[in-house]
C-alpha cells in the first residue's frame, strides 16, 4: 500500500492526462457526496409528513400500519443514522424503496432515465445541426436579410413556453394534421421491445422489431421537436456570435487569400476556431435538457426522469427525490467532464504538457 | 456561398428525413382492444395491498370480491362471488359462495380461498388496506360458506366486502409463491406479474409508471359479458393530452376530463359527468387558541349563510352539484338540500359573534385541483363573497404537501380541505363528528357537542338498514345546522369515451368497471 501513492505520483509525472483524469475523478467523487448531503437534507427538511402523504387518510390512522410502515423503512432512526444507511445502500446500487411507487429507486430510474436521454439526445443532435447551420448562415451573411429572419427565429426558439408549444404543437400536428402520433413512447398495440439499452428505437432495432422502430421513431419527434426549438434558439446565436468573432482572425482571412473552398474554410478553420464556446453550450443545453423535461414529458405522457422528479416531489416520495438529484448530479458532472476534455482535443493549446 | 447553403440544406434535409420516417409509421390495427387515458395513482397489482385509485379499478378488472355494487348505485351492495344474511343485531354476516365459479387457472373458488384473503389482508399489518379488516374474525362455515363477525354492530361491512383490496384470491396459487396471512407475506412480486383471481380479465404487462395491459380471462364464468378482449390502461397525467388523444382516437377513454373540458368535446364523444364521491368544505376551528373568534359557533354560521352558493358552483363545471352536508349525495344519510344564502341571518349572527372587523386568514392547498375544481378562484370568490357580508379574508395558498401538516394537526383557524370515502359507506363520514379526527381538526373535542357525538354513535351502531339512513340523516343534519363545517361542492366526475362505446358506471372506489364498457 506504501508505494501505490508514490506510484501514482510518478505515473502522473509522465502522464499528466491521467493524473488530470484522477484528480478529475476524485472531485467528482467529492462533489456526488456533496450532492447527496445537499439532497437528503433538503428532502427531510421539507415541511410535511411523508408517511401521512404515503398512507393516505384510512391506513395512517391505523396504528398498526403506520408501525409496520416505519419500522421497515428505518423511519423511526435519527437522521444522520438514516443517511449513513442510505450511504452504504448506494455502495450497493441501492437507492432506496420509492414511497410512491413502492419499488426500488434504482429500478424506476431504470425505466424512467432511458426514456429521458432518448429525447434529450436527440433534441441535442438535431439541436446541433440545426444550430449551427443556422448561426453559420447568418454569420456569413451578416446584416442581410437571411441574417435577420434566422434571428427572429431564434428570439422565437427562446421565447414560446415550452408547456405551451407542447400543447399546441400536439393539437397540432396529431389532432389537425393528423401527421404525429398520440402521447406515450409506442402505440398502445405494441409492446415495448426486449430490454437493452432501455431506448425503445434501439432496442427495437437489435431486436429486428421494424414496425416497433418507426412507431418509437414517430413517437420522438413531437417531444424532440418541442424541446430542440429552445435549444436550436440559443444554439444559434452562440454559433453567430462565436462564427463572427473567427471570421476575422488572421489565420481565416489568410486561408481565404490562399484560395481555400467554402467547405474546407468553414469546417477546417471557422467552426474548429469557434468550437470552445459552443461545446460549452452544448454542454450544458444536453444538462439542461435532461434534467428539465418535466412539462414536455407531461404533456407527452413520457415516463422519464421530468415525470418521475415531479410524481415524487409532490407525493413527498424522499428517496425519489433524493435518487433524482443523485441522477441529475452525476448527469452534470459527467458532462462537465467530457466537455474539459474535448477541449483538448479540440484546441490544441488547452492540452496538457 | 451556393455551397455553403448545400451544407445547411443538407442539415434541414436530414432533420425532414427523420421526421417523415416518424411520421410514416403506420397506426397499429386495435380492433377488440380500448385504451384507457388516466392519471395513475398505482403501487402494486397485489390487491390486498392495494389502496389507491387506479389499483382499485385494475384490481376490479382481475378480481371478484363478495359482494359488489349494481352500476353507479352504492347505496346498496348485491350478491358478487357470493350473497349475504346478516343477524339481527348486524355482528354476524353469512357469505354464501356462488356454484361453480372458478378462478382464471380454472379451479373452483372455495371457502378456504375467501378465509385465506381477507386474513392475508387482516395479516399484513404494512398494508395499507389492513384497517379494512379492523375487528373483523373469518370463520369457515363449510366449502362454500363463511362468516363474519365482529363485536359491535357493523352494517358498513357489506359494503367494505365490496372493495377490490378485499378480493378473493387463488390461495393455493398465491401460497404457492410466497402467500400468508401474516406480515411474512412475500406473494407481492408473483402478483405483480400474474392475476390470480377470477375477474372477466387477466393481467398481461405492468409498468407502474406508464401502462397496465390486461387481457380476456378465458375461463371466466360470471355475468360480465365483455366485449374488449384487450385492454390498455395508460399513465397520461395532463387532462388536457386525455382529451386530445381522445379527439384524436388514440384513446377511447379519457378519466380525468374537468367540467370545463367536457363542455369543449365534440358531439362525437360521450360523456358520463356524475357528482363524485368528494366534498369540498370549508373549515372553522373551534379552538379559541388555534381561532380566535373563528372559535364562535356564531361565526361559523354567518359564514354559512354568507355565501352564494350557486355562484361558487360556477367554477366547478359539468356533473359537480351544491354540498348537501358532509354526505355526499350517492350516500345512505345525504341531505336533499343544501344551505341558501341569507344575508339576514349572516349579519345577526355575525353580529352576535363578536366579530370586529379583523382580517381571517383562509389557507388552502393551491396546487392540488379536487375533481377538477382549483382552490385558488374558489378561495377568491369566497373572499369576495364574505367581504360583501362584512368578513375580510386574507387568502394564504401553500403546496399540498405543506398545507396538509397544518390541517391534520389542527392548527388552522380557516380553510378550504375536501374529504373523500375510503369506502362506499356513510361510515366514512363520521370522522366529521366532535371528537373524532376531522371534527378534532377544526378544534371541535367531544365535550363542545355530546349532542353529535350520541347522534355519530347511533349511525354507527344502527342494526337496521331503516334505522340507519334515519340515524346517518340525523348526524348529517345537525352538522349542516350548528358543525364548524360549511360544505361547498361535490365536484363532478367526468368520464369521456368514444362514441362506440357505452355502459359507463362512475364508481367512488373503483371509479369505473372496466367489464362494463360496452362496443354499441
Amino acid at each position: 500500500m506504501g508505494n501505490t501513492p508514490r506510484a501514482t505520483r510518478r505515473y502522473s509525472a509522465r502522464s499528466p492526462l491521467v493524473g488530470y483524469l484522477l484528480r478529475r475523478l476524485g472531485t467528482s467523487v467529492l462533489l456526488l457526496f456533496g450532492v447527496t448531503i445537499v439532497t437528503f437534507a433538503l428532502a427531510n427538511l421539507v415541511p410535511g409528513d411523508p408517511i401521512a402523504a404515503a398512507l393516505g387518510e384510512g391506513a395512517a390512522s391505523n396504528p398498526a400500519t403506520v408501525e409496520a410502515y416505519i419500522q421497515e423503512r428505518g423511519l423511526d432512526q435519527p437522521l444522520p443514522v438514516q443517511y449513513a444507511t442510505y450511504i452504504g445502500g448506494l455502495f450497493q446500487g441501492d437507492m432506496g424503496i420509492s414511497l410512491r411507487t413502492t419499488q426500488p429507486v434504482a429500478d424506476d430510474l431504470a425505466k424512467a432515465v432511458p426514456a429521458t436521454v432518448e429525447i434529450a439526445l436527440l433534441a441535442i443532435i438535431v439541436s446541433l445541426g440545426i444550430g449551427v447551420a443556422l448561426g453559420s448562415l447568418a454569420a456569413y451573411r451578416r446584416g442581410k436579410i437571411s441574417d435577420q429572419l434566422v434571428r427572429v427565429f431564434s428570439l422565437i426558439g427562446l421565447s414560446i413556453p415550452t408547456f405551451w408549444m407542447a400543447l399546441v404543437s400536439f393539437n397540432f400536428f396529431f389532432l389537425q394534421l393528423r401527421i404525429a402520433p398520440g402521447s406515450g413512447r409506442l402505440s398502445p398495440a405494441l409492446a415495448p421491445p426486449p430490454t437493452v439499452t432501455g431506448f425503445y428505437t434501439v432496442d427495437s432495432l437489435l431486436d429486428g422489431q421494424w414496425v416497433t422502430f418507426t412507431d418509437a421513431l414517430a413517437h420522438l419527434m413531437l417531444p424532440v421537436f418541442v424541446l430542440s426549438l429552445f435549444t436550436i434558439g440559443l444554439l444559434t446565436r452562440f454559433v453567430r456570435t462565436s462564427v463572427l468573432e473567427v471570421l476575422d482572425a488572421d489565420y481565416v482571412r489568410a486561408g481565404r487569400a490562399k484560395g481555400l473552398s467554402g467547405p474546407r474554410l468553414l469546417f477546417g478553420y471557422v467552426l474548429r476556431g469557434a468550437s470552445l464556446p459552443i461545446l460549452t453550450i452544448v454542454g450544458l443545453a444536453f444538462g439542461t435538457l435532461l434534467s428539465g423535461t418535466v412539462l414536455v414529458e407531461a404533456v407527452f405522457a413520457w415516463p422519464g426522469l421530468g415525470s418521475y422528479a415531479y410524481n415524487s416531489a409532490t407525493s413527498l416520495d424522499l428517496p425519489g427525490v433524493m435518487g433524482v438529484g443523485l441522477v441529475v448530479g452525476v448527469v452534470y458532472l459527467s458532462i462537465n467532464f467530457a466537455v474539459d476534455l474535448l477541449y483538448g482535443v479540440l484546441d490544441p493549446r488547452v492540452r496538457l504538457a | 456561398m451556393r455551397t455553403q447553403f448545400r451544407y445547411v440544406a443538407a442539415a434541414f434535409g436530414l432533420t425532414a428525413s427523420l421526421a417523415l420516417a416518424g411520421c410514416a409509421a403506420a397506426a397499429p390495427e386495435v380492433s377488440d382492444s380500448i385504451v384507457i387515458d388516466t392519471a395513475f395513482t398505482l403501487e402494486t397489482s397485489d390487491p390486498g395491498r392495494n389502496y389507491v385509485p387506479t389499483g382499485y379499478m385494475v384490481s376490479k378488472a382481475l378480481y371478484e370480491t363478495l359482494l359488489d355494487f349494481a352500476g353507479s348505485d352504492e347505496s346498496t351492495p348485491v350478491s358478487g362471488l357470493a350473497s349475504f344474511e346478516a343477524n339481527d343485531d348486524a355482528t354476524v354476516f353469512t357469505f354464501t359462495l356462488e356454484d361453480g365459479r372458478v378462478f382464471s387457472d380454472g379451479s373452483a373458488i372455495t371457502a378456504d380461498d375467501v378465509v385465506f384473503s381477507l386474513n392475508r389482508v387482516a395479516g399484513m399489518t404494512e398494508s395499507k388496506a389492513n384497517f379494512l379488516m379492523n375487528g373483523i374474525t373469518v370463520t369457515k362455515i363449510d366449502d362454500m360458506t363463511v362468516e363474519l363477525s365482529t363485536e359491535t354492530p357493523s352494517l358498513k361491512l357489506p359494503a367494505l366486502m365490496t372493495n377490490p383490496s378485499l378480493a378473493i384470491l387463488n390461495s393455493k396459487l398465491v401460497m404457492e409463491n410466497g402467500g400468508t396471512t401474516d406480515d411474512s407475506d412475500a406473494a407481492e412480486a408473483f402478483l405483480n406479474e400474474t392475476s390470480a383471481g377470477s375477474g372477466p380479465y387477466i393481467l398481461d404487462t405492468v409498468n407502474f409508471e406508464s401502462q397496465v395491459v390486461l387481457t380476456e380471462n378465458e375461463n371466466y364464468n360470471g355475468e360480465e359479458d365483455i366485449d374488449f378482449t384487450r385492454v390498455v390502461i395508460r399513465n397520461v397525467s395532463e387532462a388536457a393530452t386525455q382529451k386530445i388523444n381522445l379527439e384524436g382516437d388514440d384513446s377511447q377513454v379519457a378519466v380525468d376530463l374537468s367540467g370545463d373540458q367536457v363542455a369543449s368535446l365534440s358531439d362525437s364523444i360521450n360523456v358520463f359527468s356524475t357528482p363524485s364521491a368528494q366534498t369540498i368544505f370549508l373549515l372553522i376551528n373551534q379552538s379559541e387558541e388555534v381561532g380566535g373568534v373563528t372559535s364562535n359557533p356564531d361565526f361559523a354560521n354567518a359564514v354559512r349563510y354568507a355565501l352564494d352558493y350557486p355562484a361558487l358552483l360556477e367554477l366547478a363545471g359539468a356533473g359537480s352539484e351544491q354540498a348537501t352536508g358532509v354526505i355526499p349525495p350517492s350516500f345512505l344519510g345525504a341531505l336533499e338540500n343544501g344551505v341558501d344564502q341569507d344575508l339576514d341571518v349572516a349579519a345577526a349572527s355575525l353580529e352576535a359573534s363578536g366579530y370586529n372587523g379583523e382580517s381571517i386568514t383562509l389557507e388552502y392547498p393551491n396546487d392540488y385541483p379536487v375533481g377538477g375544481v382549483s382552490f385558488t378562484p374558489l378561495a377568491e370568490r369566497i373572499q369576495s363573497q364574505l367581504a360583501d357580508a362584512g368578513i375580510t379574508i386574507e387568502l394564504a395558498p401553500a403546496p399540498f404537501t405543506t398545507q396538509i401538516d397544518s390541517y391534520v394537526n389542527g392548527t388552522e383557524a380557516f380553510s378550504i380541505w375536501f374529504w373523500g370515502p375510503d369506502y362506499a359507506d356513510s361510515a366514512n363520514f363520521l370522522p366529521f363528528s366532535a371528537g373524532q379526527k376531522v371534527g378534532l381538526r377544526a378544534g371541535w373535542t367531544a365535550e363542545q357537542d355530546t349532542d353529535v357525538v350520541n347522534l355519530a354513535s347511533a349511525a354507527e351502531n344502527s342494526t337496521s338498514f331503516e334505522e340507519r339512513e334515519t340515524a346517518f340523516s340525523n348526524f348529517a343534519e345537525a352538522l349542516q345546522q350548528r358543525g364548524p363545517f360549511v360544505p361547498l361542492i361535490v365536484p363532478g366526475s367526468n368520464i369521456a369515451t368514444a362514441s362506440y362505446i357505452e355502459g359507463v358506471a362512475y364508481n367512488s372506489t373503483w371509479t369505473m368497471d372496466i367489464a362494463e364498457l360496452q362496443a354499441k
